[in-house]
């Protein structure tokens, strides 16, 4: 099976997140060839081949002609498998590459078993096993479903891509830095709330810690907005935020219904309370039976070892 | 010597004719002054409340004679109403004087004001009015000395004030003039029966007659045509509540406290939802503006202006007159301000209190249609989110509707769905089916009914939410949708009785429910289980605690189920020390009016407020029975900083601790 | 100026899932439903765009599945789009992403929709594949994952997000396919006049055989609730045990922390 593995660049530089690619790849006992549309110098370290087409010359993003790019790249090596991340490039480009080549197309992957794709579903909550009835297939891989482990190493053998100018009636215009403003939790990945449980203002701070140690935000439950210990653009709950972060670290918090409302959605959840009965067990991966004022300091010192 | 007097003394009988002119042109000046104001009420919708006359004129005669509703708050009402006695006698006193002096002197020959009579009527007028004089002088006083805070004062108090002083004042001194030339010295026995007449006369005593004579010409004159002025002024100033207050007695809504118009919705033809402006209103809505004397006894008992939201009830009634009179198309939404409208909870301390019978509520829940199902404007993101849940899920948390019966598992309690033959369907509502603090009351309830074998039986993921906080929210179009789909269930099932723990859900599904077609034996719990105490299937083991009660809203003001909940503590062994603010003065927990859902962003908390009145009675257990009062206070509890020193429990974990005996 | 909008019923996320008798999909009873909130966005977007041409250009509501998406299609024409058409598919899980894009090609070929807008993914499946496999399909031209959009002079300038809260710029002109993201504006709550206008709105049911010309490329063999590992994790002890322990099972489960 040979598998085409589309790697990502943006302003100059390869995503990391490229190389889960190669760990996919391995999985799935394929043969690796990746295609990026980027630069020499952001190739990426993997002993194989790496078609190339500079970014200077075909712009950033362009879907029309990406996809002519990628598409030239699995003809020559008549990929059997086109292989993208699940990213915003990623959902973008694989439809347009699969409709091209007649391929199914499976979206994020979150592992493989006895050959066969698992998908995820309903907002994370079901899989699905999905077999495939074209001969070839473009696959998106969830971010973080394939770790690459160790440190990426190799020397790649360039083969550079040229094609004519490709026309299109799209026009990149350029980027848009992320906005410094005030706290939006619904957009991530890592939230570290604060409760009842954390005692009083001051120790807040020692939970906004452990967030930034685990690159993430501070929340906090309703009664700690209400008692002034932390502003209201960090409450998570029905009249606070609705959050969605990969994971979610409930310290003190009992797991009021509201406050379990706001956050439910997470995809792994956290809690360090006292009380081994408290609600939020019931939405808690892992429940951590502690003193919250113990253990998170704790956590956060091994966390920035 | 004869205990009389001649009526037109000096003035003589010439005055008769431009008296009655006068009188004449001042009462058109009046009636004309109304009129003009009739045209502005009529820019509002049609609305009937003439039926049932004799229900509403014995209303009049109990509100405005007896001054019922103005002596509720003791210190100032009595101070209205000895005015308003005194006055009125001495009005009665003067239509007396014009019936014999008038029809039955001249006409019949017959004079009635002599002998003993004229003397009763002699003393009683000079009481009479120097009580009014004195009760004047209080309320002055009080507004113009004392101050309270948030009375208004404008140039209207100045001069309706100045104009009735004068009058009484200078009645005082016609008549002590008058008794000066004709009885203090001639008839000093007689004069004994005007005591005031004669004090206010006795300085006049030693003036030469001539002069007395010019005088009291002088003065009846400028008392009459004072006299002239009051009436002519009455439509034009606050002294329109004379007629507006009184009528608005006549217009009472006659429906069960807290019945709200049920909007067709199958009226294609409706092209307006809700209140925009004072023609969206109804005509009664605009008369209550003139009604409203701003008092302020509503906006010193809205919870809401009490933690500093910038709603007050009589400002908005105000600011609809104002609307109505002299800008009809300004938008009464932008007038009155949206924080405000979202503020109220809908309480009702404001209706129950007044004394001119004016109706906020209706007006507030009136614009919030207006704002929700016109603009599709909300009191905040988090309540698009709860209706949105409500919607989808029927439950304001957006929690799955299968799981609404979750609560119930492995009790004694039957799902319709699988077995409906019940004594009652035990309406559980969202908070008591979801929330884990509140799923107390519904498992408490279920060991009660068991107790008492009263068979039970709950909709379970057919039950939908209520719609009572979408509904005071202004959303009617979802009530009615979510209303619908639990009507429809209720009757599929052939339910005879309903119970409920929530007063909200009580409220709803006994009242409100009607107009969708549903109607049935709703009861609240508190008096249910109290029937079933009284009725001796229940027995109660009792232990003895300390506690202060919360009378909610919903079960209180509005439905006046304030003693059945104390019996039931007492019985339980509970020893009651009650709030300042209790029974129908109750003060709101904040969560009523939908509010519920929406977060409390302006002012003070109202919850942490009324938790701290429950700690000051020093129990430390404050006992309610309604699943949102039970959130706020729990909420109220932690955020107030009370905990530990006070608890929390509804009435039903109370019954259920002592079942035995 | 004629617009497409392609909408999705979808189930709350909220409920609990079940898998049907024929394990491919989530058995349906006990579920409430709901228009799939990406599509809510695209719906908007459409009114607005409607809306800020002078009402001139016509919106089509477009939604496959059996008789209860009439619900979700009711909605978006409350919120102000002008017709609806319901292609009625009782097996529409069935249907891979493939198929549910050339039944809407089919539908939209001689049409001539000038602008096509649709919710980025769907709630449920979540393949991200419907909206570009359509404009593929059309030979239109297409950007996915908007939280921005202007429209002036047959040019869409378009805001994507990408990662990290970066967005990026493009322009593209039509006739275009745009998949929205979430919060690309906010969805208008319908006023009542509006549900009461749509009920009298156009709304046409095609059975899906009219537009169903594509065999499928791939098909759901399994559908199935992910294996709890042993439920929750209750960590009691010493607290630097726990700590070692916590970190180990986050580098295993979660890949957030490295």
């Amino acid at each position: 099976m040979k598998a085409l593995l589309v790697s990502e660049y943006r302003e100059g530089k390869l995503l990391d997140a490229s190389y889960e690619l190669l760990a996919f790849a391995d999985k799935l006992g394929a043969e690796k060839t990746m295609v990026l549309i980027g630069s020499e110098a952001a190739a990426p370290r993997f002993n194989g081949k790496v078609y190339l087409a500079d970014a200077a010359k075909y712009g950033e993003y362009n879907p029309d002609v990406h996809k002519k790019i990628v598409l030239e790249a699995a003809q020559r090596e008549n990929s059997d498998c086109v292989v993208f991340l699940h990213s915003s490039y990623g959902w973008d480009l694989a439809p347009r590459v699969a409709t091209a080549l007649k391929a199914a197309q499976i979206s994020e992957v979150v592992s493989i078993v006895d050959g066969k794709f698992e998908a995820t579903c309903c907002n994370g909550k079901m899989r699905r096993m999905v077999s495939l009835k074209t001969v070839k297939t473009v696959v998106t891989i969830q971010a973080g479903a394939f770790s690459f482990s160790g440190e990426p190493q190799g020397t790649p053998h360039l083969e550079r891509l040229d094609p004519a100018e490709i026309a299109s009636c799209l026009e990149f215009v350029g980027y848009e830095a992320a906005e410094a403003k005030a706290v939006d939790l619904t957009r991530a990945e890592v939230i570290v709330s604060a409760g009842r449980g954390v005692g009083k203002k001051d120790n807040v701070q020692a939970i906004a810690a452990l967030a930034k140690a685990l690159g993430g935000e501070l929340g906090a439950s309703r009664p700690v907005v209400d008692a002034g210990w932390v502003d209201h653009s960090h409450q998570v709950g029905t009249t606070g935020q609705t959050v969605s972060p990969k994971l979610y670290v409930a310290c003190g918090i009992s797991g009021a219904i509201q406050h379990l409302a706001g956050m439910k959605k997470s995809d792994f959840v956290v809690a360090i309370n006292k009380d081994k009965h408290a609600p939020i067990g019931e939405v808690a991966d892992v429940l951590v039976v502690a003193d919250v004022l113990q253990f998170v300091p704790a956590l956060t010192a091994r966390l920035l070892k | 010597m004869e205990a009389t007097r001649e009526i037109y003394w000096n003035v003589g009988h010439g005055v008769v004719w431009p008296m009655y002119v006068f009188s004449f042109i001042a009462m058109a000046v009046c009636v004309y002054g109304f009129y003009r104001r009739l045209v502005v009420y009529r820019q509002g919708k049609r609305l009937n409340r003439f039926d049932r006359l004799r229900v509403r004129v014995n209303l009049v005669f109990r509100n405005v004679l007896a001054q019922t509703r103005v002596l509720r708050v003791l210190g100032p009402g009595f101070i209205h109403a000895l005015f308003f006695w005194g006055f009125g006698f001495l009005f009665i006193g003067t239509l007396l004087v014009m019936a014999q002096a008038d029809i039955f002197q001249p006409l019949f020959g017959v004079v009635f004001l002599k002998g003993t009579f004229y003397k009763l009527f002699s003393l009683v007028l000079d009481v009479a009015g120097l009580v009014a004089l004195v009760m004047l002088v209080g309320l002055q006083v009080r507004r113009f000395f004392a101050k309270p805070e948030g009375l208004e004062t404008i140039r209207d108090d100045y001069v309706v004030h100045a104009l009735l002083f004068t009058i009484l004042a200078t009645g005082f001194v016609v008549e002590g003039v008058r008794m000066a030339a004709t009885e203090i010295r001639n008839n000093p026995n007689l004069s004994l029966y005007s005591p005031v007449g004669m004090l206010v006369g006795k300085p006049f005593v030693g003036m030469k007659l001539d002069a007395l004579f010019l005088t009291h010409k002088a003065l009846w004159w400028f008392h009459f045509f004072l006299a002239m002025g009051f009436i002519a002024v009455i439509p034009f100033t606050k002294l329109r509540h004379i007629f507006t207050t009184s009528a608005n007695y006549l217009f009472t809504d006659l429906a069960p406290k807290g019945t709200i118009s049920t909007i067709n919705l199958e009226d294609e033809g409706a092209a307006q939802f809700g209140a925009a402006k004072v023609a969206d209103l109804t005509w009664k809505d605009i008369f209550d503006a003139d009604a409203c004397t701003s008092c302020k006894r509503c906006q010193d008992r809205c919870p809401a202006f009490a933690t500093g939201k910038p709603l007050s009830p009589m400002k908005m009634v105000k600011q609809i007159g104002e609307a109505a009179f002299s800008n009809p198309q300004a938008g009464l939404i932008e007038a009155v301000s949206q924080d405000a409208l979202w503020a109220c909870t809908t309480c009702r301390a404001c209706q129950e209190i007044c004394p001119a019978n004016i109706e906020h509520v209706n007006k507030i829940l009136e614009m919030r249609r207006n704002l929700s199902l016109m603009e599709g404007v909300f009191a905040g993101d988090e309540v698009r989110t709860a209706t949105s849940n409500v919607e989808v899920n029927g439950n304001p948390f957006g929690l799955a509707f299968a799981a609404r019966g979750e609560w119930a598992v492995g009790l004694d309690v039957k799902v319709m769905e699988q077995d409906s033959d019940v004594d009652i369907l035990y309406f559980v509502g969202c908070y008591a089916s979801f929330d884990k603090r509140n799923r107390e009351i519904a498992r408490n309830f279920i060991k009660i009914c068991n107790a008492a074998r009263v068979r039970v039986g709950i909709l379970s993921k057919e039950e939908k939410c209520c719609g009572e906080p979408m509904r005071k929210l202004g959303n009617e179009y979802l009530y009615q949708m979510t209303a619908a789909e639990n009507i429809e269930r209720i009757k599929g099932y052939g339910v005879k009785k309903i119970v409920t723990t929530c007063p909200h859900c009580f409220n709803t599904l006994g009242r409100d429910y009607k107009d969708l077609g549903l109607e049935l034996d709703v009861e609240h719990y508190s008096t249910f289980v109290h029937g079933l105490i009284t009725s001796k299937r229940l027995k109660l083991k009792p232990e003895p605690f300390e506690f202060t009660y919360h009378d909610s809203c919903y079960l209180g003001r509005y439905m006046d189920i304030f003693d059945a909940p104390r019996a039931i503590l007492t019985t339980a062994g509970g020893r009651l020390t009650e709030m300042a603010k209790s029974g129908s003065e109750s003060f709101c927990c904040g969560a009523g009016g939908g509010r519920i859902v929406a977060e409390e962003k302006i002012g003070t908390r109202i919850n942490v407020e009324r938790v701290k009145m429950a700690e000051a009675t020093g129990a430390p257990l404050l006992v309610s029975n309604c699943p949102f009062c039970l959130t706020m206070f729990e909420d109220g509890i932690k955020t107030g900083d009370c905990e530990g020193k006070l608890k929390a429990l509804d009435l039903a974990e109370i019954i259920a601790a002592r079942i035995g005996g | 100026m004629k617009i497409l909008v392609c909408i999705k019923q979808v189930p709350d996320m909220e409920s609990r899932f079940k898998v049907n008798n024929s394990g491919v999909w989530y058995e349906e009873t006990d579920l409430a439903f709901r228009m799939n909130e990406y599509d809510e966005y695209a719906v908007e977007q459409a009114v607005q765009l409607k809306e800020q041409s002078g009402n001139a250009p016509d919106v089509t509501v477009l939604s496959i599945g059996p008789g209860r998406v009439v619900e979700a299609l009711k909605k978006a024409l409350a919120m102000g789009c002008d017709r609806a058409v319901h292609i009625q598919d009782d097996e529409y899980y069935l249907k891979d992403s493939w198929q549910i894009a050339s039944i809407i090609a089919a539908y939209a070929k001689d049409l001539n929709f000038d602008l096509i807008f649709t919710g980025m993914q769907s709630q449920d499946r979540g393949s991200a594949q419907v909206g570009v496999t359509v404009a593929e399909l059309l030979g239109f031209s297409c950007a996915t994952t908007l939280v921005g959009f202007a429209y002036g002079g047959n040019v869409i300038t378009a805001k994507r997000e990408l990662e990290g809260g970066l967005k990026s710029v493009i322009k593209l002109r039509l006739p275009a396919v745009v998949t929205c993201q979430l919060g690309l504006n906010t969805p208008r709550y319908p006023t009542l006049p509006n549900i009461m206008k749509a009920k009298k709105k156009e709304m046409l049911t095609h059975p899906v055989a009219d537009f169903l010309k594509e065999g499928a490329h791939s098909a759901t063999e399994r559908f199935y609730l992910p294996a709890k590992k042993g439920g929750g994790i209750l960590l009691e002890g010493d607290v630097n045990d726990m700590v070692d322990r916590l970190v180990e099972i986050l580098k295993e489960k979660n890949a957030v922390v490295r």
